[in-house]
């Protein structure tokens, strides 16, 4: 891909609400409210560029019996708006593959660029500040921090990033979460709220800093049935606001809500659909 | 408003109670510990400085036939010298409440002088009229006597004269009179002379101009004045120049506080290490969280910032905690020690500047030993993090295991073992706190037998019971005849005491010295060889100096040919032998030699033995003794008991040895501190562990045996390495403490006795440390621990 001084540039966004005319503590995000786009979706569809792209990426890791490969001879791009489930057998390097679009871990070969940026060139501090503006995480075991209320849960990211002004953080995390359906809960501790209720403060915190890509790795596994129905709408609904969903599963009825599937086994891409 | 970050710092030491009591509880054990010593040390400083200074201490003191008004002038008026004055020193018997005593009664010429020595008036009358007494603060408790009480004085053979104690004096320059075993008393000439004592005075003292001039300066200035008195005809006996500005006990104090500071460190040093512990436990236990926070977007940075500001806030805690603790104990400690130099600290602000210092050490000290911890766990990767499995067994952990396996031992004991190496890390740095602690304890033992040995040396080289002072020289075979023939007296052998004073080829001259004139096939004194022979195998000018004049005076070492100023007589000597005998410096040489060199062959002591009845109850013996002698013509000037001598000697030790002990069981506790957080954390990071044990039908007392076990086996080596540590560290304290105190024999084996005791303590330590983890392991129930994560 050619690089243009435009797509080098990290997927900022506004450094406050007030520069942003429209915006409400209560609409958070999402066209349907009339809230403007994250830039790097609204970039990537423009340009008509892919937002995330894998080339040629390897990752193996070093253990007694010698180098094992968790992925191998990966290609992918995803755009703006686009629901990627990746799926596949315990091993096959759903998560690894997550973890590398978020830069939690780095590529053994091949490069990865997310927004036009290639992360290789970011160093540990700079992928975390990037991280915190650019990705939201929703783990399997939601990874709340005990001791922090749901909304201090979700109000961490925009303290981490300060792309929010202090005094507004709290009502952003409020208004994320009673759009999640958490009216009422944003004081509780996590230990006080259901698994259901704790992962959707988990997405509500990987929302925080609006970033374009959203990542989820089997953000369904300890979940009911119903609460993994509610989980994958609010996914497929954020995917039509334009983010970047990749959602890393084995579970059929996840893998549905999906605009596209990608396979894998033994580290490599076997099979894409749709 | 208080942002998410920091409110996770607060509810996360507040969530963990008892960890962040242990780094609290280690910390204000640290900081109280070095920042009374700190305290302390800053309150002598000023003490010493503001009010020893103060005074105008003598620069150096002439002794003469006789002091007048002549010599007064004329050395006042000599260059560099500011201030003059007259002085007699007289040795009496003292009779009061306590029984019999040394008296030293001082006569000022011009008590009221502020520019020389001032000696001041702390209650009562001051100066002290014709007839009355005023004692000096240090040695009332001694002398039994209050103001307002009577006193009985005797000098040489003299009767008993009653005085009254009409006030209480203070005079910075003597050294403690109840560590000396000495009353000192200011009276008048006329009360001197109602005792008996010849009229005038015999010392002249001055001080210099030049404050800032250094001892050398001072004994060429005291050699001019010397030689211009003798070419005035007058007869200098002596001079006496001591270390300008400096307390007589002053450079013990330094050396003291400098030994204990060190140990202060020392337990700074093993707080820092119980924090590190708990630190990396803190940090071990939130290593998923750090992950998850980095995935959201926080920096290295920031995550470190939380860490630190939160081990800062507990050092902040620490200290304001421990701040009033050690000043209140760094004052009582300072007073002890203001005390030994006889000044008062009332009235005395600890600095601004030990404050801050203690200040800073309370937030670095923490700050600096849990940085490396933090900046680890803050670079771990995010997937490494989220990844973190607790703890884990490696090949090598198991290797260790196997290496370990005794066959008699049962397999939950060896698992014991095999769980203490897992975290060698932390088990390293529970180990140098409970090893530092031990050494300390194990050496201050080792150090206190070698401070009985060297006082049961000292004891066995002075083969008599009492030391005799006659007013008048004595023949000595007159004398030994007539101290011979009283009931009670075993025997008797008498010497010459005069003061020797070593002369340069340049003329300047070094320290008077006492100098001992013995039998040369004496019984009374047999002392410890150090190097070269005694006085029955030395030659006739052969003199034997002790250790500590040996290592004062580098003229006098072992081989070397002194000139010595004798009775005002120069003579030449040659060193032949080095004793370990008393504390301060002296020599001995053959009676005859010493007698035909100082022109009086005459003794001025004798050295008696009792027979054993009267060794129990010595009075009677002595008051028969004084009366004989008075009876034979020879007034006695005092009495001195050889028991009384090492009761004086110990006072001087026990403070520094207590000391150290004192500081070895706070540096155990710190110990104990570690180990409790080292097996709190290994239970911890064990829960599923233990969980599967339970599962596999362990029972409570098999888990309680397996964390105790576990505990003991770092104590055991805490055990081992401190004995190993306290030998060298026995040897430099011992060492150290000859140069400030007293010389002591090296001691390079441990007592049996101190080394069990070291291990009956941490045993017990280790008993108590791992009682709670054992409960809380017992308490894990198993369905938890299985699903913990």
């Amino acid at each position: 891909m050619g690089k243009s001084p435009g797509v080098n540039v990290a997927p900022r966004m506004p450094s406050g609400s007030a520069r942003r005319p429209g915006y409400s503590p209560n609409c958070v995000s999402g066209p349907p409210n009339g809230a403007p786009l994250p830039f790097a979706a609204l970039y990537s569809a423009a340009m008509n560029e892919p937002l995330i792209a894998l080339r040629n990426v390897r990752k193996t890791y070093r253990s007694p019996a010698g180098d094992f490969a968790a992925l191998d001879d990966i290609d992918l791009t995803a755009h703006a708006g686009e629901f990627l489930a990746i799926t596949g057998r315990s091993g096959s390097g759903k998560s690894t593959l997550l973890n590398l679009l978020a830069g939690i871990d780095r590529p053994s070969a091949g490069e990865i660029v997310v927004g036009g940026k290639s992360l290789a060139s970011l160093d540990e501090g700079a992928l975390a500040g990037w991280r915190g503006e650019s990705v939201g995480i929703v783990f399997q075991f939601f990874q709340l921090l005990p001791t922090l209320t749901a909304a201090e849960n979700v109000m961490l990211p925009m303290d981490f990033a300060r792309k929010w002004d202090s005094r507004e953080r709290r009502g952003r995390a409020v208004a994320l979460l009673a759009r999640l359906g958490l009216d009422g809960h944003a004081d509780k501790l996590p230990a006080a709220l259901s698994g259901g209720q704790q992962q959707r403060v988990a997405v509500a915190r990987a929302l925080a800093n609006e970033p374009p890509l959203v990542l989820a790795d089997e953000p369904t596994g300890n979940l009911d049935s119903q609460s993994s129905d509610e989980l994958l709408d609010l996914l497929t609904g954020l995917a039509s606001e334009g983010r970047t969903i990749v959602m890393a599963t084995h579970e059929p009825t996840a893998i549905e809500h999906a605009t596209r599937i990608v396979t894998l086994a033994d580290g490599r891409i076997a099979d894409v659909h749709g | 408003m208080v942002s998410p970050r920091w409110r996770k710092v607060m509810r996360d030491a507040t969530l963990h109670k008892a960890r962040t009591a242990l780094v609290v509880a280690a910390l204000v054990i640290g900081l109280v510990g070095s920042g009374a010593l700190l305290d302390t040390w800053s309150l002598i400083r000023r003490v010493t400085i503001e009010t020893y200074v103060a005074s105008h201490p003598v620069s150096a003191t002439l002794r003469l036939d006789r002091v007048d008004r002549e010599v007064l002038e004329r050395v006042r008026a000599m260059p560099g010298i500011s201030a003059v004055r007259a002085r007699r020193v007289v040795s009496a018997s003292m009779s009061s409440a306590s029984g019999e005593l040394v008296a030293q009664l001082f006569v000022l010429d011009g008590y009221g002088a502020r520019d020389i020595a001032a000696v001041e008036g702390v209650a009562g009358n001051w100066p002290p009229r014709d007839g009355e007494i005023a004692i000096e603060r240090s040695s009332l408790d001694l002398s039994g006597a209050a103001v307002g009480e009577s006193v009985s004085l005797r000098y040489a053979g003299g009767g008993s004269v009653p005085l009254p104690v009409t006030g209480i004096a203070h005079d910075v320059s003597l050294a403690p009179g109840w560590m000396e075993h000495v009353v000192y008393g200011f009276v008048t000439p006329a009360t001197l002379l109602r005792l008996g004592v010849a009229p005038g005075l015999d010392e002249v003292q001055f001080v210099v101009g030049d404050p800032s001039l250094d001892r050398e300066g001072v004994r060429h200035i005291a050699n001019d004045v010397k030689l211009a008195l003798e070419r005035d005809g007058r007869k200098v006996l002596g001079v006496n120049v001591p270390v300008p500005m400096q307390h007589v006990h002053a450079a013990q104090m330094d050396s003291m506080m400098f030994t204990q500071g060190a140990f202060a460190l020392l337990t700074l040093l093993a707080c820092a290490a119980v924090v590190v512990n708990l630190v990396s436990a803190m940090l071990a236990s939130e290593l998923r969280e750090i992950g998850v926070m980095k995935a959201i977007g926080a920096r290295p940075g920031q995550v470190a910032t939380m860490y630190l500001a939160s081990i800062a806030a507990i050092g902040i805690l620490a200290t304001v905690l421990a701040l009033p603790l050690a000043i209140a104990i760094g004052r009582r400690y300072a007073a002890l020690k203001a005390d030994l130099l006889n000044f008062p600290i009332e009235g005395f602000a600890i600095p601004w500047w030990a404050i801050a210092i203690q200040l800073a050490a309370g937030v670095v000290v923490p700050v600096a030993a849990a940085a490396f911890g933090v900046a680890r766990a803050c670079r771990i990767s995010v997937s490494e993090a989220l990844r973190d499995p607790g703890i884990a067994t490696t090949a090598d952990d198991y290797r260790v295991r196997k290496r370990l396996r005794v066959p008699f031992l049962n397999r939950p004991f060896t698992l014991s073992v095999g769980n203490a190496f897992r975290r060698r890390r932390r088990m390293l740095l529970t180990l140098v706190a409970l090893t530092l602690g031990g050494a300390v304890f194990v050496a201050a033992d080792s150090l206190r037998q070698s401070v009985r040995d060297s006082v049961g040396i000292m004891v066995e080289s002075q083969r008599y019971d009492l030391i005799v002072r006659t007013v008048e020289p004595q023949a000595a075979q007159r004398l030994e005849a007539a101290i011979g023939k009283v009931t009670g007296v075993v025997a008797v052998e008498a010497a010459i005491a005069a003061n020797a004073t070593p002369l340069a080829s340049d003329g300047t001259f070094g320290s008077p010295f006492p100098i001992f004139g013995l039998l040369a096939d004496t019984k009374r004194v047999v002392p410890k060889m150090l190097a070269g022979r005694w006085l029955d195998t030395a030659g006739e000018h052969s003199l034997i100096v002790n250790r500590a004049l040996a290592n004062e005076d580098p003229r006098l070492a072992l081989g070397s040919e002194v000139t010595l100023l004798l009775g005002g007589k120069p003579s030449t000597w040659t060193v032949d032998g080095v004793v370990d005998v008393a504390a301060q410096p002296l020599a001995y040489a053959r009676r005859d030699a010493l007698g035909e060199a100082r022109g009086d062959a005459r003794a001025t002591v004798a050295a008696v033995v009792l027979s054993q009845g009267e060794r129990e109850k010595p009075l009677p013996a002595i008051l028969r003794l004084r009366g004989d002698l008075d009876d034979a013509g020879m007034r006695v000037a005092a009495t001195i008991l050889s028991s009384e001598n090492r009761r004086a000697l110990e006072d001087h030790l026990l403070l520094v040895v207590d000391f150290l002990g004192v500081m070895g069981w706070v540096m155990i506790a710190v110990g104990g501190m570690g180990l409790a957080s080292t097996m709190g954390i290994s239970v911890l990071e064990r829960t599923r562990e233990i969980g599967v044990m339970r599962a596999i039908g362990a029972k409570t007392s098999a888990i309680v045996a397996i964390v105790q076990a576990e505990g003991l086996v770092i104590a055991l080596l805490g055990w081992a390495s401190a004995i190993v540590l306290s030998v060298p560290m026995s040897v430099a304290l011992g060492r150290a403490f000859g140069a400030i105190m007293f010389p002591v024999p090296d001691r390079y084996v441990p007592t049996a006795a101190g080394t069990l005791e070291w291990l009956a303590v941490v045993a017990g330590v280790s008993i108590v440390a791992c009682a709670w983890p054992a409960l809380r392991a017992t308490r894990i129930p198993t369905a938890a621990a299985l699903s913990y994560a």
